[in-house]
Formats: structure tokens, sequence, C-alpha cells
């Protein structure tokens, strides 16, 4: 179970790492960068969902917990970039 | 309940608040991303009310353009560009168009290329290039995203290039506002026929962004004389030539610093919702505080990493 553990973070760090480097890519377009920075938020959600679901305590409350924490991410890049 | 109290129900985890932060349950996260929505919309609509009270700092010349763009084709060991009439009155025309037309393109959607523009100035082109920026808050911000991207940077040293053009105006795109800088290079026949190479026949580069080689034009370019900047500058109305703006509250400096500050509460949140619950060896049913951590780490470095502009 630590071993799934360490895989598991290792997966997101790389999500993470991998979102990082097209949100540089993509400057100065800042349109793109927005749309990396949802695709980014969306994978986190998902991360989380299949990381719960291995650990089989997916309840319903940490699903709306990790939408609520991607969609807190999109609405403060959503702050910068979009205005 | 005491001020006290509530800042530890709403910070600490405890029986109070079920032992997860306050500030961590699902409906305060609802609360945060309603604020920020909320926010968001009352920004623009208070910025279109009010725009020199709330709005964007700008400060982008023509003439700051010229320097900064001849610098850094004096550091590539070129030789300066000449402010033109002809091109500045092209390059004008190209950003009324975009305002006209609502577009953000080299070619407009009734399929004018740049070249229809420079042509139409009366500037008689055999090379000829286009940069074009929106929504800089400098002159040396935008050459430096410019120069930042292989394919623009191509064209501020491009040897073969004699004269250059500039436009910057502001409008609205979109519905939003924007201040456009239109940027044209060209080496004009006239140019052509004062060099030594007569024989070598015109090449016309129909592509914005273009890395064809033109033929080299062994004549040095003379440096530019004040006269002939006045001149290139008196074919343009004033309103072409560049935008300032001072408002009182500078809306990127006031959304990132509003960011920063509550993304840094909230990861100051999950550290002590996280090290307290570890430390009281407490089980519950949330996400893990680590997780969040981490990714909103990484939005706040995606943040810090975004500057106001785009380029085509």
């Amino acid at each position: 179970m630590k071993n799934a553990h360490i895989i598991h973070y290792i997966v997101l760090l790389l999500i993470l790492a991998g979102g990082i480097g097209a949100f540089y890519y993509a400057a100065p377009n800042t349109d793109t960068q927005f749309i990396i920075g949802v695709v980014t938020s969306v994978a986190y959600v998902l991360w989380g969902f299949i990381h719960h679901a291995m650990n089989r305590d997916l309840h319903q409350k940490i699903v709306v917990e990790y939408v609520l924490i991607g969609a807190i991410a999109i609405v403060l890049l959503a702050t910068v970039l979009k205005h | 309940m005491s001020f006290g109290m509530t800042l530890y129900h709403f910070f600490i985890p405890h029986h109070t608040n079920n032992h997860r932060s306050k500030a961590l349950h699902i409906d305060i996260l609802l609360v945060y991303v309603l604020a920020f929505a909320i926010f968001n919309y009352g920004l623009g609509f208070v910025h279109r009310q009010i725009p020199d009270v709330l709005g964007y700092a700008t400060d982008i010349h023509v003439q700051q353009l010229l320097d900064d763009t001849n610098a850094q084709r004096a550091a590539a060991g070129l030789s300066p560009l000449t402010l033109n009439s002809e091109l500045s009155v092209a390059a004008a025309n190209k950003a009324q168009d975009m305002f006209a037309k609502d577009y953000w393109a080299h070619n407009s959607p009734a399929g004018q290329t740049p070249w229809d523009f420079i042509s139409g100035a009366g500037y008689r082109y055999v090379l000829a290039g286009e940069n074009l920026a929106k929504n800089f808050s400098t002159s040396q911000a935008v050459v430096d995203a410019w120069m930042a991207s292989p394919s623009h940077k191509a064209n501020i040293v491009k040897p073969n290039y004699k004269d250059i053009g500039f436009a910057v105006v502001n409008g609205k795109i979109n519905g939003e506002d924007t201040t456009l800088v239109v940027q044209m290079f060209g080496t004009s026949v006239d140019s052509l026929a004062e060099a030594s190479t007569p024989s070598k026949p015109p090449v016309v580069i129909d592509q914005a962004v273009s890395t064809q080689q033109a033929p080299q034009v062994a004549q040095a370019i003379p440096t530019q004389a004040p006269a002939a900047l006045a001149s290139a500058q008196q074919s343009l109305g004033s309103e072409f030539l560049g935008v300032t703006r001072t408002p009182a509250i500078n809306i990127p400096t006031l959304t990132r610093d509003i960011v920063f500050v509550f993304a840094g509460v909230l990861l100051g949140v999950l550290a002590i919702d996280a090290w307290v619950v570890s430390r009281r060896k407490i089980v519950r049913v949330a996400g893990h505080n680590i997780a969040h951590f981490l990714f909103l780490s990484a939005i706040v470095i995606l943040a810090g990493m975004t500057a106001r502009g785009s380029l085509l």
C-alpha cells in the first residue's frame, strides 16, 4: 500500500510538472495558458478520484471536495489570465 | 463565540468543526469559487464603467518601440531600421481594420493580407514582414516578448530589412479593451535600386512571419535623421503614436495580489490542518491535504508565470 501511494504521488508530480512545462511553453498566449490550466485541474480531480477509488475510500464528500479544489484553481487562473 | 474562538474554529481542526478546519469545509470551498466568480465579473463591469479608476496601466510609444527594436538589432551587429511614414500608415490602417472588423490575425476575415495594407499605403516592397502584439503594459515588454518568440525575433533581426513602421492604438476587440501594436518591416524597390546589386530579382514574401532568405544588400543603411522621424510621425494621427494610461488601480496588480494572498492563506490552512490531524492521529473522511497542497502550489507557480499580453 505504501509503495502504491508513492507511485500515485509520483504520477501527481508528473501531471503537475507537465502542466507547468506546457504553461511555460504556451507563453505569452494567455488563452492557451488558461486551457492548459483547466486541463491540469481536470487531471488533478481525476487523479484524486482514481487515487481514492483504489484506496476504497472514494466517498461523495471527497468527490465534491476534489471538484471544488479544481474549481478554485480554475477561478484563480481566470482571475490572473482573463483580465 | 468570541472572535478568538471563531478564528480557531475557522483555521484549526477541532471538535467544533468536526476535526476539519472550517476554511476547508465543502460549503466554504464553494463560497470561495462563487466569490471569485462574482469578483471577476464585477471587476470587468466596474472597469467598463470607470476605466480611469480601475484599468490597465499602459505606456507604449512608437519612439520607444523604435529605439528598443534598433537596440536589439545593434546587439545582433545589424544596422538600425529607418522609421518609414508609408509603413507607419500601413500599420495604422491595419490596426484600424482589426478594430473595425473585430479580428486578431495577420489576415483579415475578408482575406486582406498585411501586404495589401503595405502596398495600399504606397510602399513598393521587395521584402516585408509584420509583427503584432496586444495588451502589453510597456514598450520594453512588447519588444522583449517579440525577442522571446523565435518567429517574431526573426523579423526584428533580419539583416535584409531597411525600413520599419509602427502603430500603437487603443480600441475594442471581441468586446475587450485592447491596446494593439502593429510593427511592419520592409525593404523597398527604391532602396534596392540604390544598392549595388541591380541584377538580383525582387523577392516577395507572402507569409506574415517568414524565414525566407532575401538577396543580400551590400549598401550600408544610413543612420536615421531626426527630420525623417518627424516626417514619419507627421503622417500619422497622434492617436497612433502611443498609448499612455495611468489608472488609480492597475487591474493586473490588483488581481495578482488578491490571488497570491488568498492562495497563501489557503496553503497555510492546508498545512496546519494536515499537521494537527497527523499529530492527533485523527481519522476522518476527507481528501488528502498534501495532494491539495502540491496542486495549489503548482497553480501559484502558474499564476506567477503569467504576464499580460499576446503575440501574433
